[in-house]
């Protein structure tokens, strides 16, 4: 029995149907030790959260009411989730690192009543602004173990209260389920962004239902799940939603205990954003370099036959990177040498991917069927290696205002170095950036447009119904239905998307010349030694970066320090970082001269989330640029003489 | 067909002891002492493999060197085949093909020590009327006196190849990961080695393979795709689990080549010893072939039901053995959900 997962009008009538179908397996499961997990099943969660409705309505929630859900993963969360559906209201998520200016402009923004505040902590920080949130009139705890003071609900006494209301008749749940619509909002979340004020993005349950019914993967209920990302973050809620309908487990893993969650849950299934796969590649080389001579030998050969293997496969069914129009003439002499190749390596490759490769698959668990990876761009080096490796990784692309995916690699049909190809009844647009012609699909275009670089915009059933009381920033971003994403990309002549950069994050130097700054800051950030890397130099003779150096790196090439800044402040680090510049970005590696770096500064602070960067590790330019402004200026002298 | 020189010569000779050797090394390095106490775990699918490897094995050697009329040598050398315990690459295609790697590795312990007891009693019952063969063509080519079956070498022999084995076990008692890097390299030796005699031997006696008739094919082959099937049918018969019926098939078919090859280097003499040896040179060539098909065939098979038992012994695992997961109704097809343990460990109460 393969894919047959539940497809309804919303999220609470998913639910619904998720209990029913799966009744007593388990949905979601919570780490209290390495061997000992506390599973919930989906009928007891469904009971939990009708009860945990009932609660709500009995405090006042109104249908399509904003309930805030400030928190990070946690069991509760779920159930919180689950009691905002049934009692038809919408939740607004955040995590735990969430400001005090941004919890001010949240709650008042988005006019939250009711709020779920996870731990003890959160709630000190909610009773401090209190005099700032005047709206707020109701605070629900989550945390089980935490005290309540005064004033202050706790989650389990509102399920008690809704338990005993239902136990008496009370049957408003599921009334409230009957009148949702599927164009009203599911949840209301607010982006940090990389640029400006939160902006709340509202995703209806049509939204989120049109991304259950065409995500291209097949799950069942005996695969496992296992969750590292932030609880409330798109990608991993359109996962939460998507394992329901499946009838899979969701294991609650974090990234002190992955390495042993990986082997005891032996997940079948992950979503992760990129830092998470560079640092099992990491942890993978490492392990190879510190082998045996005869094992370091026996790993390479198992990786260089993996890959002649496996680039014959991919020319043999069109599953390289095509940023060219495909020769007809080139195909047909190349397909016999890749076939006869292909032959003479299969048995050794058939050797060694069982002896070698498999216990290195072994270390993510062994029995990944595939992965996802998203929220940011994955280095093509790793997403090579693991493909090589034998662990499918398929890149997705996606925003949360598409609720969230807009493409995905396909699990047979892997084209490394692009996001896939577009979602079922999704459109992807690629645009002329100065003149705003349409570049693809163009029929007038050599190709149709494929193969040429532009912004990308799509249309599509997951597609923001806009941002909250921000008409403006709404017009700005969605135009006759198309939304505009702010990255540049273009179309491979096997129709999948390649993402080449954001396009506000361009840098335009004082010749005039383009230039996207992630590549660089992608290759430099392989490098041990450093941490953090932002390209600067919009509007200046040429580019320079902010570096934060690797105090593990340094520490095992030797050099130890308490600190970064006494890092930053040892001639030798520098020395060191301006080598690996050297090395990594030059005109033999492919860079053009522009893209040199010409200068650098250390950044003594590491960048924290919150503050440099987002939930997902990715860098808030304006935010970086403002704060080390003056660094940046050193780069660049007034006179301007040394440059160039 | 004749051999009118000595299929090996003594450099490959020297080279086959070194496989032997750092296969039997490396199969060491794979075992440790609790390998042998899981035996006791698996009472029930031991017996069963037992009665496979060491009753239908044999019987279908017999049978088919009777079936193809096989001159004597071959058939003593298919019925030695027919008697060996179990090989260790049976735990890796059992691995892969998602049969159950812990009685995979208990049946190859148990078969390897059974086997110094059940091969002499085994080749003595089986090749009784081929010995007899043998010693009527020596006795008309005037060459010397009866044959026998040479039971006290067979029994040296095998002891002589579980010396390396002990001494793996003890670099892995020692070095886990040096006996790590040992099994690796002795695994990817005997690929090298193996490649190697076939290719010399094909050079060297130019149209061997052409003049080797069918039926030693036909034999050579068949011994270990009988295994494959009758061991799958055994154990199916007995109502053992899928993964169950999945190892006990690859360690019925797959024997301990390495270990034929030290008892005919060691126990068996000119003129039909490099008859034997071309004969065991043969089916180690085909049981690759042959079980990675098998093994192919069994991992599509078998997706849905060890993907089934997997999620259940995980569960077990984070949830404790108290916890029972019930699949919905009609998720699971009546093959697997009528088998009370659903194929999984520790058994699981079903209502």
């Amino acid at each position: 029995m393969m894919d047959n997962r539940i497809l309804a009008e919303n999220l609470a009538e998913l639910y619904r149907e998720a209990a029913v179908r799966y009744e007593s397996l388990p949905a979601f499961a919570t780490r209290k030790a390495e061997l000992d997990w506390h599973p919930v099943s989906f009928r007891d969660l469904y009971e939990q959260g009708l009860a945990l409705a009932t609660g709500l309505i009995r405090l006042g929630v109104k249908a399509r009411e904003h309930i805030g859900l400030f928190g990070d993963n946690r069991y509760e969360w779920i159930l919180a989730d689950y009691g905002t559906q049934l009692c038809g209201a919408v939740d607004v998520p955040r995590g735990r690192d969430i400001t005090e200016d941004e919890m001010i402009y949240i709650i008042n923004h988005a006019q939250i009543k009711v709020a779920f505040v996870e731990t003890r902590v959160m709630l000190r920080q909610v009773e401090k602004l209190k005099k700032d949130l005047p709206k707020l009139k109701e605070v629900i705890l989550l945390d089980p173990n935490a005290e309540a003071p005064k004033g202050v609900h706790r989650l389990q006494d509102i399920i008690k209260k809704g338990a005993e209301l239902r136990a008496r008749g009370d049957r408003r749940a599921e009334e409230r389920i009957r009148n949702i619509k599927a164009d009203d909002l599911f949840t209301l979340i607010y982006t940090s962004g990389t640029t400006g004020t939160p902006k709340g993005v509202m995703l209806s349950h049509a939204n989120m239902m049109s991304q259950v019914k065409v995500i291209p993967i097949s799950l069942t209920c005996t695969d496992r799940v296992l969750s590292i990302l932030p609880i409330w973050h798109i990608f991993e809620r359109v996962f939460e939603v998507f394992t329901i309908s499946c009838g899979v487990c969701t294991y609650y893993s974090n990234v002190r205990n992955l390495a042993d969650d990986l082997s005891n849950v032996e997940p079948t299934f992950m979503g992760s954003a990129p830092r998470l796969w560079e640092s099992l590649h990491q942890r993978i080389l490492k392990r190879v370099n510190e082998a045996h001579p005869m094992r370091r030998l026996l790993f390479h050969t198992a990786y260089f036959l993996s890959r002649q293997y496996k680039n014959s496969l991919f020319f043999l069914f069109g599953r390289e990177l095509r940023l060219k129009p495909a020769s007809v003439a080139k195909r047909v002499l190349l397909s016999p040498l890749h076939f006869l190749r292909w032959l003479i390596v299969t048995p050794f490759y058939g050797f060694f991917n069982v002896a070698v490769l498999e216990p290195v698959r072994m270390s993510a668990g062994g029995s990944l069927k595939a992965t996802i990876s998203g929220g940011g761009a994955l280095p093509v080096e790793i997403d090579r290696f693991f493909n090589y490796v034998g662990i499918p990784v398929l890149e997705g692309y996606g925003m949360t205002e598409t609720s969230p995916v807009i493409a995905v690699r396909l699990e047979d049909h892997i084209v490394i170095g692009t996001v896939g190809p577009a979602l079922a009844h999704t459109e992807i647009r690629i645009m002329n950036l100065e003149t705003g012609d349409v570049i693809y699909p163009n029929p007038k275009e050599l190709h149709e447009g494929r193969g040429q670089r532009g912004e990308i915009w799509i249309k599509g059933p997951q597609v923001m119904k806009g941002y909250y009381r921000e008409p403006e920033k709404t017009r700005e971003t969605i135009r006759n239905g198309w939304l505009n994403t702010g990255d540049l990309g273009m179309i491979t002549f096997n129709n999948c998307l390649k993402i080449l950069g954001r396009s506000k994050a361009t840098i335009v130097l004082l010749s005039g010349e383009n230039l996207e700054p992630s590549p660089i800051e992608m290759r430099l950030t392989q490098s041990p030694f450093i941490e953090h890397c932002m390209v600067a130099g919009q509007d200046k003779k040429h580019i320079g970066a902010l570096i934060v150096p690797s105090l593990e790196g340094f520490r095992s090439h030797g050099t130890e320090a308490k600190n970064l800044q006494e890092l930053v402040d040892n001639p030798e680090v520098k020395k060191i970082i301006q080598s690996e510049i050297k090395k990594m970005i030059s005109v033999s590696n492919g860079y053009k001269r522009f893209e040199l770096l010409q200068d650098f500064r250390l950044v003594g602070k590491d960048f924290v989330v919150g503050d440099e960067l987002t939930n997902l590790h990715k860098m808030k330019r304006h935010v970086i640029t403002d704060k080390y402004a003056a660094l940046i200026e050193e780069m660049y002298p007034a006179d301007n003489s040394k440059a160039g | 067909m004749e051999f009118t020189t000595q299929l090996l010569y003594p450099i490959d000779q020297v080279l086959l002891a070194v496989m032997i050797f750092s296969i039997m090394f490396g199969m060491g390095a794979s075992l440790t002492i609790d390998d042998f106490k899981t035996v006791m775990r698996y009472p029930r699918g031991i017996l069963i493999g037992f009665l496979s490897q060491f009753g239908l094995m044999p019987f279908f050697a017999y049978s088919l060197a009777i079936f193809f009329d096989l001159p004597p040598a071959y058939a003593i050398s298919i019925i030695l085949i027919g008697c060996l315990p179990g090989g260790t690459t049976s735990n890796m295609f059992a691995y892969f093909a998602r049969g159950s790697v812990a009685l995979s590795i208990a049946m190859t312990t148990a078969s390897t020590v059974l086997a110094l007891l059940m091969m002499p009693i085994l080749l003595e019952f089986y090749t009784e009327e081929f010995t007899r063969q043998i010693s009527e063509e020596m006795m008309v080519a005037g060459t010397g006196a009866e044959f026998v079956i040479p039971t006290g070498n067979i029994i040296a022999s095998l002891v002589l190849v579980l010396v390396p084995v002990a001494m793996g076990m003890f670099l892995r008692y020692k070095s886990p990961s040096w006996a790590k890097t040992a099994e690796d390299t002795a695994g990817f030796m005997g690929i090298i080695v193996i490649l190697y005699l076939i290719g010399t031997a094909f050079a060297r006696h130019s149209g061997l393979m052409l003049q080797t008739p069918a039926a030693i094919y036909l034999s050579a082959i068949s011994v270990g795709l009988l295994g494959f099937l009758f061991g799958f049918w055994m154990s199916r018969l007995f109502r053992l689990s899928p993964i169950f019926q999945r190892a006990i098939s690859l360690e019925t078919g797959i024997q301990n080549g390495p270990i034929a090859f030290a008892i005919i280097l060691l126990s068996f003499a000119e003129p039909i010893q490099s008859q034997m040896l071309w004969l065991a040179i043969l089916y180690s060539t085909f049981i690759v072939i042959t079980s990675s098909f098998i093994t192919l065939y069994y991992r599509r098979v078998g997706k849905f039901d060890f993907e089934v038992y997997k999620n259940t012994t995980i569960h077990n695992r984070l949830f404790g053995d108290k916890y029972i997961t019930h699949y919905p109704g009609g998720y699971l097809p009546k093959r697997i959900s009528k088998d009370p343990s659903q194929g999984s460990i520790p058994v699981q109460k079903r209502d």
